[in-house]
């Protein structure tokens, strides 16, 4: 466990942005990593000229180099453990919790409140 | 402090007992201002003038005489002052300051025309530039902002009309008619001056050769553009070559939007291609609250030094440029 993928807290006072990292797991968190494998904007922005509310998030990765530093024992943080997991790079750590609700059946109205599981 | 003068009831007091002293009964004109000055509110902690002076005297003169063609604006027209009657109607708002000149500004119905004939007719950008005579990227600008402003007519949202109006009375306006021949707003073809181009250069060339604007740019720099393909409107200069080779006008012309349509497809479809590249490279993964998009990147690619401008990450040790002056802070491109 001597080699983590973190992030590196960049940006202005509640304006982070984070380098995707292969670091020294014992060293500063913004101190010169082993290498930049990308960036992550934790703050969702809309797309221009978009009205519909919906939002994304911007990541840059290097997928290959991640894989190699992933298969010579390189352990990612939780946030990257999640984020890796999206692209597939790792099994996810954590599974859906929420209580699972059956889909509505078609022509009766949605039920907005969560039944017990049966 | 300056002395607090009650100047309602003093001017009052004077009035009155001016106008005691002076015939009865009252005029109406004397009648308004005692019972204007007696209405006045009492919160001005300026002393009044003890005298009218001459400022005030020429003013009173010069409004009364030839100021009085100022006092109404005429709608359409500007109402910028001028000496005396012999000076013709300028476009210098500030007497003094005569490099400020006003320039006319586009009304509202050209405006509409320009939208129309992009967005309904589907006319080129550049075709229109060039048949309106009005700079492309002015076009373009009209048009995104007539498009804001039929989308919020459709929302309903109330738009400042009366004061787009007023303030569109006082400014020299142009405007065009359809389907006619219309006077160009603004030079359109026009080139800014190339630092490359401001060096001397002595070129040894023999008299009988042509030297044409691509060998003066070759000669500037090998790998520089001429002027006729740096040009925003390069078509332009092309219908014209073929008009002096004796094609008809109307041939020529016809060409033009040809090349111009060709030139917006090529334009559009490069923007199309650029797109489908980034989307190549891009993972979307959509959860429940936001879509996460991953795009590939090559973290070698940090040049020679490592500092690279276009390499990805925050850089180490930089500074925040956020105080530094002359640094532009605000976009300055349309997305």
């Amino acid at each position: 466990m001597v080699l983590k993928i973190r992030l590196a807290r960049f940006g202005r006072r509640n304006a982070p942005f984070y380098n995707i990292v292969v670091a020294h797991a014992r060293t500063a968190r913004n101190d010169r990593p082993l290498e930049v494998l990308g960036t992550y904007d934790p703050i969702p922005k809309p797309d221009p000229y978009d009205n519909s509310g919906r939002l994304h998030k911007d990541i840059k990765l290097d997928t290959l180099r991640t894989k190699y530093w992933i298969g010579v024992g390189a352990q990612p943080t939780d946030t990257m453990w999640r984020l890796l997991s999206m692209l597939g790079i790792v099994e996810p750590k954590y599974r859906n919790t929420d209580p699972r609700t059956p889909p509505p059946l078609p022509g009766q109205p949605r039920d907005t409140k969560p039944q017990a599981p049966q | 402090m300056p002395p607090r003068l009650l100047i309602p009831s003093a001017s009052a007091a004077a009035a009155a007992s001016a106008v005691t002293r002076s015939t009865l009964p009252l005029n109406v004109n004397q009648l308004i201002s005692l019972l204007r000055s007696q209405t006045k509110a009492n919160f001005s902690t300026t002393s009044n003038r003890t005298h009218f002076s001459k400022g005030r005297r020429l003013f009173r003169q010069w409004i009364k005489g030839f100021g009085a063609t100022f006092r109404k604006h005429v709608p359409g027209d500007t109402n910028y002052l001028r000496r005396n009657d012999f000076d013709s109607k300028s476009d210098k708002p500030f007497p003094i300051n005569p490099q400020f000149r006003s320039e006319p500004v586009l009304d509202d119905h050209a405006r509409e025309l320009i939208w129309e004939k992009v967005m309904r007719n589907g006319e080129a950008i550049k075709a229109v530039s060039a048949e309106l005579g009005v700079d492309i990227r002015r076009v373009a600008a009209i048009v995104r902002l007539k498009e804001v402003e039929k989308d919020w007519l459709a929302k309903g949202q109330i738009l400042a009309k009366p004061y787009a109006k007023a303030i569109l009375a006082m400014l020299p306006t142009h405007t065009f008619k359809a389907d006619q021949r219309n006077e160009p707003f603004e030079p359109i073809n026009e080139l800014h001056v190339h630092p490359y181009t401001m060096k001397q250069i002595f070129w040894p060339t023999s008299e009988s050769r042509h030297f044409t604007r691509a060998d003066a740019a070759k000669a500037f720099h090998p790998k520089m553009l001429s002027a006729d393909e740096r040009v925003p409107h390069p078509e332009l200069i092309q219908m014209e070559k073929e008009v002096l080779e004796g094609h008809s006008l109307w041939d020529a012309s016809e060409r033009f939007k040809q090349a111009v349509m060709e030139s917006e497809r090529r334009a559009a479809q490069k923007e199309i291609e650029k797109a489908s590249i980034e989307e190549k490279y891009t993972t979307r993964v959509h959860t429940k609250r936001f879509e996460y998009r991953f795009k590939q990147i090559n973290s070698e690619n940090v040049g020679s030094k490592g500092r690279a401008r276009n390499a990805v990450g925050w850089r180490y040790g930089a500074p925040h440029y956020d105080r530094s002056k002359g640094e532009i802070k605000i976009p300055t491109s349309v997305p």
